[in-house]
């Protein structure tokens, strides 16, 4: 009995990792050959990272530092290195990892809690030797904490032939989106649905929530404080908006993920909508794909009339525990070997990187048109995750006309408080 | 039996049972009412990310002297019991600590507590009726299908087997993503039902998305009893068969009256153990609608651990899941107590 309740999560983790792997391994360019040779040191030495296209890219990197000398690297790619990266940074006793691939929003979390180890004298020594970038340093307090590698938001995807056939402009606020969808439904037989956004129940659905409300200058969080502040005006305004969508996109909206939202615009079954940049290429993707070459990028709408971008952008890097089991100077020197610039140019494709070196691509575009329309910074606060968790749970209620949005928002704001007091936060 | 040589033959299972049941059970009770948590104090913090610099007011661990968080742990009862079970008293929204019920009640907070129950009944009640629907069409299918495969054609019968088995065979959250892909928009479902001019949103609406759910869960569990059932039929006595001809019993007859009732403790077992699994129904509620129109038991239970973060109240959760299969298996349980204590 013991031994089954565990299968059904272990399978998950097995099963997406090797389909992830298998699926995005295609993907990746073959790497150049190992630079590691003059890392002075030794070790066995663990690393966690996701199934990202560009973690399995630097991946391959990192293991080429294996050639049977004292220097061992082993990289675990698993779909909840979230999850292992928090357990074992944590953890009482040695990290199980002496470094992890991560965003900004674990980033956060792990900071908070004091369990990141300051890189700043390493950053100093090798600075020149890997040629470290100002701008992939992410510091708190003046300490480097983290070195960055790439970028990712969400922004507009939108069929560049078809809005040029009706004569429409990629629109740049959610208004101007709504009308445009109106046109698209009523002239283009092909289109029954113009608009594909991830709507779905939990993580999905609370990050189109915290984008459109940020958009209306609302503040999760009563200021300098872990209260709630999401359930007021501005929360219901996003509610009311995202309602608006609706009619204009498939009826299985509130159960479309990133992956569902993919399939609408690769089989041609959608016009436009706001989806993750790390997205883009696989338009192009002519296996999966019936519109080469027809998708465009552009910045995310904004909610209001001269408002910002309506999303946030992120970033991922490479980051080391207090609690770490090797030496500390070889960890960072294995993973600057694999960030360098060599490996960035490899990988071109692979990701938005940071590096100066990076060539940007078409698909890197809304990203960069984002940022230039004012999109912010995913928020830092250790307790953004457990209000995005419950606003994932209850915005759907809403959607689903079970509840009122201000009843929607007032439960995710109670359950929130309650978990936010359980771990400390609200005292 | 002397007691030196018994004990020598249960003594490794009963540590076995200790390590790997009991153990387990008595930690996760204890988690479930306790609490840790990190002793967090308001900074201001300066943060640059590849974005530019960013002062924000925002909390970070108290670190001790060897730079390790201060965690301050305490025994909690069962409240967590009682929030799984929404019977807390919904926190007030406003400012200040002291949690004061009446003022929460005259802005009509409670209805929200209301509704934290309801989302814990709502997913009893789905996960009862997920469990008492998909066992009787395992049952009569797996037996049909038991039926067929034995009377079937021995070259044949491997063929039949495997075929049989394979939605056992194949990961449970692979299988629950083949359905997802087969009624999603563009699948193969609503592309054929389009021919006939009928459009159906299949995660649009409760009853489509519960009824996807359990359509999977009979899917891949009637191999199971197939393979039970199978197996039971190898053993039915031929003799007492010829018998029931030679007296002139019709098929029917040899059917309900000398093969049922020799497979009767196998569909026992089946029960037991698809309400065991049953009970814990996940992987097709997050695959197939990520939990919306319908949760289960164990999504709450997945929800608190990994949203919430929260092991002491998912551990609440967990405890709570386990007495309600207890529950469900009362019943099965002393009808199989009173049937080894006649076989002895």
């Amino acid at each position: 009995m013991t031994v089954k309740l565990n299968l059904p999560r272990r399978r998950l983790v097995a099963l997406a990792t090797v389909a992830a792997v298998a699926a995005l391994t295609a993907l990746v360019p073959g790497v150049a050959s190992a630079k590691c040779a003059d890392i002075t040191g030794k070790g066995d030495i663990n690393i966690v990272g996701s199934s990202m296209p560009s973690v399995l890219h630097l991946a391959k990197e990192m293991e080429s530092c294996n050639k049977g000398g004292a220097l061992k690297v082993a990289i675990k790619i698993t779909p909840e290195a979230r999850v292992e990266t928090e357990r074992a940074f944590g953890s009482e006793g040695k990290s199980a990892f002496d470094a992890a691939v991560i965003s900004g929003g674990v980033y956060s979390n792990l900071s908070a809690k004091g369990q990141l180890q300051s890189m700043t004298d390493l950053v100093a020594k090798y600075k020149t030797k890997y040629k470290i970038e100002d701008n992939m340093l992410v510091k708190s307090n003046g300490e480097v904490m983290a070195i960055a590698y790439q970028q990712n938001a969400q922004n507009l995807y939108y069929r560049k032939d078809i809005f040029d056939k009706l004569g429409l402009k990629a629109p740049t606020t959610y208004a101007e989106m709504l009308a445009a969808a109106a046109v698209i439904k009523a002239r283009e037989p092909s289109i029954d649905f113009p608009i594909a956004q991830t709507f779905a129940k939990g993580f999905d659905i609370s990050t189109e929530f915290v984008n459109m409300y940020t958009g209306f200058g609302g503040k999760l969080f009563k200021p300098g404080t872990a209260q709630p502040a999401f359930n007021e005006e501005a929360g219901i305004k996003t509610i009311e908006l995202m309602k608006s969508m609706l009619p204009f996109m498939t009826p299985n909206a509130l159960a479309s993920n990133s992956d569902d939202v993919m399939n609408q615009f690769q089989q041609g079954k959608a016009a436009m909508g706001v989806l993750w940049a790390s997205r883009a290429a696989r338009m192009d993707d002519p296996a999966a794909s019936k519109i080469v070459g027809k998708m465009e990028f552009a910045a995310a709408p904004a909610v209001m009339p001269g408002g910002k971008s309506a999303t946030h952008l992120w970033w991922d890097g490479v980051a080391m525990p207090k609690n770490l089991t090797n030496d500390r100077d070889v960890v960072f020197q294995v993973l600057m070997d694999a960030l360098d610039e060599e490996t960035t140019k490899a990988g071109n494709d692979a990701t938005i990187w940071i590096r100066s070196v990076y060539k940007p691509t078409r698909f890197g575009t809304g990203v960069t048109l984002s940022m230039r329309a004012g999109a912010p910074v995913w928020p830092t606060e250790p307790y953004v995750g457990l209000a995005t968790g419950e606003l994932g749970k209850m915005i759907p209620e809403a959607l689903g006309g079970t509840m009122t949005p201000k009843q929607a928002l007032d439960a995710a704001a109670v359950a929130y408080t309650k978990a936010a007091t359980e771990k400390g936060f609200i005292k | 039996m002397k007691t030196k040589s018994f004990l020598q033959f249960v003594g490794p299972s009963v540590v076995m049972m200790m390590l790997l049941l009991a153990a387990p059970l008595v930690i996760t009770f204890y988690l479930s009412v306790r609490n840790c948590a990190m002793e967090m104090e308001t900074v201001k913090v300066e943060e640059s990310t590849p974005f530019g610099l960013k002062e924000t007011i925002t909390q970070r661990a108290k670190l001790d002297a060897s730079g390790k968080a201060v965690q301050s742990c305490k025994f909690v009862g069962l409240d967590y019991y009682r929030k799984v079970l929404g019977l807390d008293d919904a926190s007030p929204l406003q400012d200040g600590p002291p949690p004061d019920s009446t003022a929460s009640a005259a802005k009509g907070i409670p209805a929200v507590s209301e509704k934290a129950g309801n989302e814990f009944l709502g997913a009893l009640r789905f996960t009862l009726v997920y469990t008492f629907v998909t066992l009787p069409f395992v049952l009569v299918i797996g037996f049909l299908l038991a039926l067929g495969v034995n009377s079937a054609n021995p070259k044949l019968k491997g063929a039949f087997i495997t075929a049989s088995l394979l939605p056992f065979i194949i990961t449970p959250v692979v299988a629950a993503l083949s359905i997802k892909w087969l009624f999603r928009d563009n699948g193969l479902v609503p592309y054929l039902l389009s021919f006939l001019d009928i459009q159906v949103f299949w995660m649009a609406q409760a009853w489509s998305a519960r009824m996807l759910i359990i359509v999977y869960g009979i899917w891949h569990v009637v191999p199971f009893a197939f393979i039970v059932l199978y197996a039971g039929l190898q053993g039915v006595p031929q003799d007492a068969l010829e018998a029931a001809t030679i007296d002139g019993a019709t098929r029917w007859q040899k059917l309900r009256y000398v093969t049922l009732p020799h497979l009767a403790p196998l569909i026992v077992f089946i029960t037991l153990i698809h309400m065991m699994d049953a009970y814990r129904v996940f992987e097709p509620v997050i695959v197939l609608t990520q939990g919306a129109f319908t949760t289960s038991v164990q999504y709450l239970t997945y929800h608190i651990l990994l949203q919430e973060n929260n092991p002491f109240k998912a551990s609440a959760a967990a405890v709570l899941t386990l007495i309600g299969i207890v529950f469900l298996l009362i019943p099965l349980l002393v009808k199989t107590w009173r049937e080894q204590k006649k076989g002895v």
